[in-house]
């Protein structure tokens, strides 16, 4: 579960393009959105779709789930852990 | 009309009232370099295409010259123009769903060009009128023409930018500051003219 999540972040600041950041600026439980956490908008829920599908096969029916989903690192790592 | 000052950012530097201020020529990402420089605090920069990262960082420059007794937030107009509109990022778009079969909407989002006149008025809170061009080429008469017509309507002043970002590589980015004057000078086309003649030929 580690090592996922340390690559999530790694692929979450490149398909985002947060070159300011690095994996050890992403605390696991950290909120992505909002202004407590990483600041990402609604764009950026979009491009975590496009990376689930894209590197994990995963594929989102239901775009409301995201808000659960895309909560954190753990979260996401968790849903992937389920889904795959 | 007259120029209050004027900015111009390409991939080999980037330039204030016609001195240059950050050399990028030999950097790999010019514009990243240039926006380190800047020393602003701005991750969605990153994010942005080309248009909006040159209007950014020439318009950061730009700041310290806006009149201070103009209300910036309703009174400053934007008149933004190039040939190409957005099709440097309309092309990473279509790449990105046609050879990489991975839509991207964060590319999708920038396939206006108007989109760079809304990056700036979002991160400086502007609320007054903007325009984007699409034309031939760089029309001074028609930026002198625009800008009357708000000074017309009440605005103080125009940040005005000729904004291109070409499939050949070709990016540049002249931005200038116009207002009001009491002095009439007729001359103020043949003044940007030979600025950005100037810039390019830097």
């Amino acid at each position: 579960m580690s090592d996922l999540k340390e690559n999530l972040k790694a692929q979450i600041i490149e398909q985002l393009n947060l070159e300011d950041l690095t994996p050890a600026d992403i605390q696991d439980d950290a909120p992505l959105f909002g202004d407590q956490g990483l600041g990402l908008d609604s764009i950026d829920a979009l491009e975590f779709i496009v990376l689930l599908d894209s590197n994990y096969g995963i594929k989102i029916a239901d775009p409301s789930e995201g808000k659960e989903i895309f909560q954190s690192v753990n979260t996401l790592a968790a849903y992937i852990s389920k889904h795959q | 009309m007259k120029i209050l000052a004027h900015s111009y950012v390409c991939p080999k530097g980037t330039y204030l009232n016609g001195k240059r201020v950050f050399d990028t020529g030999e950097e790999e990402n010019p514009f990243k370099s240039a926006y380190q420089q800047l020393g602003v605090e701005y991750p969605k920069f990153y994010k942005m295409d080309v248009l909006s990262k040159m209007a950014f960082i020439g318009t950061e420059l730009l700041l310290p010259f806006l009149p201070k007794e103009v209300d910036l937030e309703n009174d400053l107009q934007l008149i933004f123009a190039n040939s190409s509109a957005s099709q440097f990022t309309d092309n990473l778009f279509i790449d990105s769903y046609e050879q990489l079969n991975n839509p991207s909407p964060s590319l999708f989002v920038y396939t206006l060009p108007n989109i760079v006149t809304g990056e700036l008025c979002i991160r400086h809170k502007w609320y007054g009128e903007n325009c984007f061009f699409v034309e031939e080429a760089f029309n001074p008469g028609h930026f002198s023409e625009w800008t009357q017509i708000g000074l017309n309507k009440g605005n103080n002043v125009c940040l005005c930018a000729w904004v291109e970002a070409k499939t050949n590589g070709e990016q540049e980015c002249f931005l200038f500051l116009l207002t009001d004057s009491e002095h009439a000078d007729n001359s103020i086309e043949l003044e940007l003219s030979t600025l950005i003649k100037q810039y390019r030929n830097e």
